[in-house]
């Protein structure tokens, strides 16, 4: 098992405490610790290893819960309940626990890591951490003229931050300066969320898992059957309503007003993610100034992915919608990122 | 269709005459264009990593472009765009390992230049209705501009109430885009923090300017990146809760909390200045906010300030990482102006620095008495058919307002 693990990236330059690898055990030195401790696999049938594989199991269910493990114990018992929890996560087998697990991991590591880089001005660890952000993500940090706040360069602010929904994520909404963003610890931090959980989800796909210690297997079964009926609802829609960009562009089209290009295609690819018929839909711009049936079915049928690359086109994001003034949002869009969202709700 | 009421013979006379003369203006245009090409190549400008990028160029007279190409050399290049006189030719901003791959996935996609479009089109100057042409859409035949565009259009050759407008863009609409490219320039160079060496401006070779980045860092960003930076400088999505207006869950209440990083720069700071807000008063603020009427107006009132404050550039342009876009030095067949890099922005004349084609004279035949100004000469043409140098007589003839005689 510990030479799965070695497949951590090589932070040969941070040396860190066995404290921090509690917190961050997806760092290569945990599996490094491992190794050295001379752990095996068979140790795990032992009774006294009932409690790490219990806290493992606990561990793998809040988080895919969506919430936090926030226990910080021993090191050694940290960094073994980790291990055990990949392995777990691993011989469930269903993506999006996977997925959620990696996401929550990732979470949790952003705790401490603002922990950490809140001391940075009180003793010299939070330089530390700032160079696992440079070393591992690539994100350089500077701090900040009054040492209040930190900055990271605008561009490696938007190669991140641009996949958040939240509005107040958009750079327009940020203390923009000479090439840097201005961000807090936590903000900071936050930036590189979704790198934490790709890293975490990526390793976990690409771990081989020998046999399991039966202790291990029946734990991860419990849960597998646990997941299994979790993961098999589905979304539906509840309300048959149109958004109000969509509305907007059916009477602009109604009147036989001209529409932009970019509302055209936002209309055909909605109308087509509902499943709407293709003739039904060719014949939404037949007032048009420009109809032309055959033209129009053409770029529909483009549209939908059945002609030239046979790439299906998918409904532009309510960012893009908004960027080209075709958003008309009411209250009820507040949390959307996407038109087909609207009037959807999870059951 | 058309000519519905003449006889079929009238009819084939009169489509083989337009034809023709449509061939004659092409072939003109043509011979203009190649001789530009012939005498010009130096003026093209090699693409950084030329081998990367995917070509493409339009024919005159053949409808389509035609993409996927490489070349591996600018010579390649120029002896393509001598041998066929392109009417407009495109070099991707895109980087690809297989540039002729398709469909697109196959050319795997390496990175593209960030790249801005600043469109005087899209400016709403109030001076284009005095320049506009109509062209009827039926018979091509070009009228005086009507200063009152909403006014009922009826073409006094075929009675046709369809038309397309054809602009002339005259040093106020030069000037207006000009302004908003001074304006992007200031917010890349003190808000996002590029190099002034980084940023090239180029006139488009028609009515706007295309601003291209050469900076390594933002060539692997992706289409949702590249539009939250357009939103940054359009000035589209700010909030209330950025200046410190939060919302409470009274309908239209709101309580004032400015935010920790302050409000000491970029748009923070624009508004600020404009609304005169004062960090140091937060009730001073909550007047401000009350004088608008609450917070719903108010978010409406910075919404439109915030557009108002911001840049006009195309989205599309900017977000699109798999665009073949004009090749500078290269001609417009908008204009036959060529797309020209400005050196300084402030004395850049696009009538006469992109106005590169020769002195020869041309007969042309001007479909509607025409008015412009080239390489410092105005030209007030009123009678049907005229002889004028050939970069005046081809920007007629790219325009539609002439033919060659």
């Amino acid at each position: 098992m510990v030479e799965e693990l070695s497949y951590y990236q090589d932070l040969a330059s941070i040396r860190m405490a066995g404290s921090d690898l509690a917190k961050y055990p997806f760092l290569n030195e945990a599996g490094e610790y491992l190794r050295e401790s001379g752990f095996g696999w068979e140790e795990l049938d032992r009774p006294d290893m009932k409690y790490i594989i219990d806290r493992a199991a606990e561990r793998v269910e809040i988080e895919v819960d969506g919430k936090i493990y926030d226990k910080l114990e021993r090191y050694e018992i940290e960094i073994l309940t980790f291990v055990i929890s990949l392995v777990i996560v691993k011989s469930i087998g269903i993506d999006q626990v996977l997925k959620k697990f990696a996401l929550a991991e990732a979470r949790r590591a952003e705790k401490f890591l603002t922990e950490d880089l809140r001391k940075q001005n009180e003793n010299k660890k939070g330089s530390l951490f700032m160079k696992i952000l440079e070393d591992l993500f690539k994100l350089r940090i500077v701090v900040s003229e009054d040492q209040r706040l930190f900055k990271v360069r605008v561009v490696d602010y938007l190669a991140r931050a641009s996949h958040f929904h939240e509005q107040e994520w958009k750079l327009i909404n940020r203390l923009v300066h000479k090439g840097y963003v201005y961000l807090d610890a936590d903000e900071t931090v936050r930036l590189i969320r979704n790198e934490l959980s790709v890293l975490i989800f990526e390793k976990v796909r690409a771990m081989t898992l020998p046999t399991l210690p039966q202790s291990i297997k029946s734990k991860a079964d419990e849960l597998r059957l646990k997941f299994l009926s979790r993961y098999e609802r589905r979304i539906t829609p509840t309300k048959t309503e149109y958004p109000p960009c969509i509305k907007h562009a059916l009477e602009v089209m109604k009147k036989g007003e001209n529409l932009p290009h970019s509302a055209r295609v936002m209309l055909a690819t909605f109308m087509l993610a509902i499943g709407k018929p293709l003739d039904e839909i060719v014949f939404m711009f037949e007032n048009a100034p420009d109809f032309n049936e055959k033209i129009t079915r053409y770029q529909v049928e483009h549209l939908a992915g059945m002609k030239g690359s046979h790439t299906k086109y998918s409904v532009p994001s309510c960012d893009k919608i908004r960027n080209e003034n075709l958003c008309f949002a009411t209250a009820e869009c507040d949390t959307l990122i996407n038109p087909v969202q609207f009037g959807r709700k999870k059951k | 269709m058309r000519y519905a009421d003449k006889s079929s013979s009238v009819w084939q006379e009169e489509e083989m005459r337009e034809d023709k003369s449509a061939a004659k203006t092409s072939s003109a245009l043509k011979k203009a264009f190649r001789e530009y090409y012939f005498n010009h190549s130096k003026a093209i400008e090699e693409p950084f990593k030329i081998e990367h990028r995917e070509f493409g160029y339009m024919q005159f007279e053949q409808p389509g472009m035609l993409r996927h190409l490489s070349f591996k050399s600018m010579k390649e290049l120029d002896a393509v765009l001598v041998r066929e006189a392109p009417s407009d030719v495109y070099c991707s901003n895109a980087y690809y390992e297989f540039p002729t791959g398709q469909p697109m996935q196959e050319k795997r996609w390496l990175g593209a230049d960030l790249i801005f479009d600043i469109d005087g089109k899209d400016l709403d100057m109030p001076c284009v209705p005095s320049h506009s042409y109509p062209l009827c859409i039926q018979c091509g035949s070009a009228s005086p501009p009507r200063h009152d565009e909403q006014r009922h259009y009826s073409c006094s050759s075929c009675g046709s109430n369809k038309a397309e407008y054809v602009s002339v863009p005259c040093t106020k609409c030069i000037d207006g885009s000009k302004k908003e490219a001074r304006r992007l320039i200031e917010f890349l160079l003190f808000d996002i923090g590029l190099e002034l060496s980084a940023i090239a401006i180029y006139f488009s070779g028609n009515n706007g300017f295309h601003v291209h980045i050469n900076d390594e860092g933002y060539i692997s960003l992706d289409p949702q990146d590249r539009s939250n930076l357009v939103s940054y400088l359009s000035g589209t999505g700010l909030i209330l809760e950025s200046i410190g207006v939060r919302k409470t869950n009274r309908e239209d209440g709101f309580f004032i909390r400015f935010p920790k990083s302050g409000l000491a720069y970029g748009w923070r700071r624009r508004i600020a200045e404009k609304l005169k807000i004062d960090m140091t008063s937060a009730t001073k603020f909550r007047n401000i906010v009350n004088q608008y009427r609450g917070y719903d107006a108010f978010k409406a009132e910075l919404e439109r300030l915030a557009k108002d404050m911001g840049v006009r550039i195309d989205p599309q342009v900017t977000t699109d990482i798999h665009r073949v876009f004009r090749m500078p030095g290269t001609l417009n067949s908008k204009s036959g102006l060529s797309k020209t890099k400005c050196a300084d922005l402030y004395s850049f004349d696009p009538f006469l620095d992109a106005c590169l084609l020769g002195e020869n004279m041309i007969n042309i035949k001007v479909k509607t008495p025409v008015k412009l100004r080239l390489k410092k000469n105005t030209f007030n043409i009123s009678k049907e058919s005229a002889e004028i140098p050939a970069y005046a007589a081809v920007y007629l003839m790219c325009k539609g307002l002439a033919e060659a005689n």
